[in-house]
């Protein structure tokens, strides 16, 4: 079976509830404004304000056929809870080599940003980074960094 | 003469309490871009009535509340909350990926926290430097309508493409203005919701079309990770001195300062390069990252807040990329405000508030956002992006724009309003797609059309 899943504005969407859904959301927001519009210009007394109020009737009526559509069809993602994988982060150091070149050295930072590390329990990682550079300068190595299995943790470059 | 100020400063005061929660929760929604979304409820609470202040403490307060709950989405699920958190993508990657996102989240709010405190004053001071020369630039109107179009083309991703494509876009509009005008039909409002939701309605007819249908479609569900939840400070009000370090504090008022002064260019363009400003300046690669998320989440406030500011004080023209797009109903709104080129009329919040009132109702809505956005963010945003991650389908997103797209569209113009949004959306939404021609370049377009042509056509006539 072909899937029905599609990616459209920035996420995705399931093709059959999109139809339903604009359904929906033109009908409700549509007949509340025409109803309002019906009603309000023989009470109030501008025409003007008349539609303005309409227009505003509308407008809730497009969120509530927003909830409606939210009600009925459920979101097409899968959400995890998740914590990123100590294992990742020294692949993630190699990431950022890769974007920006030289890390620094630790001992460039003020006392803050060292005491946020060690909160963060960061300050081993680029301790041991600093460490593993140190003796490559020693020893032409190549650099103890590399983990295997390398998956790859995209720096979201856009 | 107390009470009829008392009654402005309630109304101001609701006026803001409003817009920052509305639009402290339209943050949490991703993708949700500002001018879709500031543009039309301003012109809304603009048409209903609501007495000056209200207006600009609904519209600055939503802007500064929606720029600090953009946060959560892009820190804790890795997806851009709207166009302005587009250039923090890379840094709040990085950290999440080194498990730290909740360290983005809480510079980020508090860089905008600062930024949004300096941005309102600086951008005052900015003006009042700048209105000696508003009459000049009032009556050199159309021409500078026209520089400012062929500027922002320039610098956007289309370079010399967008320049030209000035040309045809502005003939669709003429073109379009001229046929509803045999109807007795006067559009605007139309004009800029087309623009604004263009890129929607480009990817509805694509997936109308059989080739790029199946080019969209997709096998799985996308997967999101939301980091789990660290609450590590006390207190229900964080102080964002102490969230930030010093050089972190220092750095993101310094961009605040400058990216304030820069009204004329792209608030994503200025985000992206005062991120790379202080990136330079920071050695170690986590300082770096802390630094620059820091800095450019506090641009995305400081920019908008002058953009919409210096030129609504110093000339009343919309005559920066904020102004011509999520500002717009600031400037020109009729029947209640209009911009009238050829006379160098301005009937707007310029000529109803005083520069002093600006100052002071600026400042009014910036804490107003503050005390709302900035708790709620600190507290709540681990179960706010779980909520909408798990409850809010696209297909709901979408199905509102929809709507607001249909009642707008009649409203305004009948069955002409909705077809002119879905001409000027198809249009600019498949431009922007491929030529980089984006929505700011397409408002001055339309500004272009509404103001320079005719002057130009008075110019050859005579």
């Amino acid at each position: 079976m072909k899937s029905e899943l599609y990616e459209v504005w920035g996420d995705t969407v399931d093709g059959r509830h999109l139809i339903y859904a604009i359904a929906i959301g033109a009908i409700v927001s549509l007949g509340a404004f025409f109803i309002a519009k019906h009603l309000l210009v023989g009470w109030v007394a501008s025409a003007q304000m008349a539609r303005a109020y309409a227009m505003l009737i509308g407008i809730v009526g497009c969120l509530a056929g927003g909830a409606i559509s939210a009600a009925l069809f459920k979101p097409k993602r899968h959400v995890m809870e998740h914590q990123a994988d100590p294992a990742w982060r020294a692949q993630v150091l190699l990431e950022l080599q890769n974007e920006f070149g030289d890390l620094g050295k630790l001992s460039d930072l003020p006392p803050a940003t060292i005491a946020e590390l060690r909160e963060m329990d960061l300050y081993e990682l680029f301790a041991d980074y600093e460490r593993a550079q140190l003796a490559k300068v020693d020893s032409p190595e190549p650099p103890a960094l590399n983990v295997e299995s390398a998956v790859s943790i995209k720096g979201g470059r856009s | 003469m107390m009470a009829p100020l008392l009654d402005q400063l309630l109304i101001a005061l609701g006026m803001g309490i409003l817009g920052a929660v509305i639009f402290a929760g339209i943050g949490l929604i991703s993708g949700s871009d500002e001018t879709t979304t500031l543009a039309p409820l301003t012109l809304l609470v603009v048409l209903l009535g609501v007495p000056a202040p209200g207006i600009l403490t609904f519209f600055l307060a939503g802007a500064v509340a929606k720029h600090m709950t953009h946060a959560v989405p892009t820190a804790l699920l890795g997806i851009p909350g709207d166009t302005m958190a587009t250039p923090l993508m890379r840094e709040a990657n990085f950290l999440r990926n080194l498990g730290v996102p909740h360290i983005a989240l809480r510079k980020m709010i508090s860089g905008a926290v600062i930024a949004a405190l300096i941005a309102v004053p600086m951008a005052v001071l900015f003006a009042v430097m700048l209105s000696p020369f508003g009459d000049m630039i009032k009556r050199a109107a159309p021409w500078v309508f026209l520089a400012a179009a062929i500027a922002i083309a320039w610098f956007s991703k289309g370079r010399l493409a967008a320049v030209l494509t000035l040309i045809p876009f502005v003939m669709v509009i003429i073109g379009l203005q001229t046929m509803t005008g045999q109807y007795g039909v006067k559009l605007s409002v139309s004009y800029f919701l087309g623009i604004a939701i263009g890129p929607l309605i480009a990817a509805l007819f694509s997936l109308l079309a059989p080739a790029e249908r199946d080019k969209m479609r997709r096998q799985d569900v996308r997967t999101f990770s939301l980091s789990p939840d660290v609450k590590s400070w006390g207190g229900f009000f964080p102080n964002p001195l102490k969230v930030l370090d010093r050089k972190q504090s220092m750095w993101t008022a310094v961009t605040a300062v400058i990216s304030s002064a820069t009204f004329v260019f792209s608030p994503v363009a200025m985000t992206v390069i005062m991120g790379e400003m202080v990136g330079s300046r920071v050695k170690h690669v986590y300082h770096r990252l802390t630094t620059v998320i820091t800095a450019r989440n506090g641009v995305t406030e400081s920019t908008y807040i002058a953009e919409a500011l210096i030129p609504l004080i110093a000339f009343g023209l919309p005559l920066s990329p904020v102004a011509a797009g999520p500002a717009a109903p600031l400037f020109n709104a009729p029947p209640r405000f209009s911009v009238d080129a050829a006379t160098g009329q301005v009937n707007n919040l310029h000529s109803l508030l005083s520069t002093w009132e600006f100052l002071g109702y600026g400042m009014l809505a910036v804490v107003i956002a503050i005390l709302i956005a900035y708790p709620f963010t600190m507290n709540y945003a681990h179960r706010a992006a779980s909520y909408v991650s798990r409850k809010i389908s696209h297909e709901a997103v979408i199905a509102t724009f929809v709507g607001l797209i249909l009642v707008i569209g009649i409203w305004e113009g009948g069955l002409l309003g909705l077809l002119v949004i879905i001409t000027v959306g198809l249009l600019g939404g498949f431009l922007s797609r491929f030529l980089g021609f984006n929505i700011g370049v397409q408002f001055m377009g339309y500004y272009t059309a509404v103001l320079t042509v005719p002057a130009i056509v008075a110019m050859l006539g005579a």
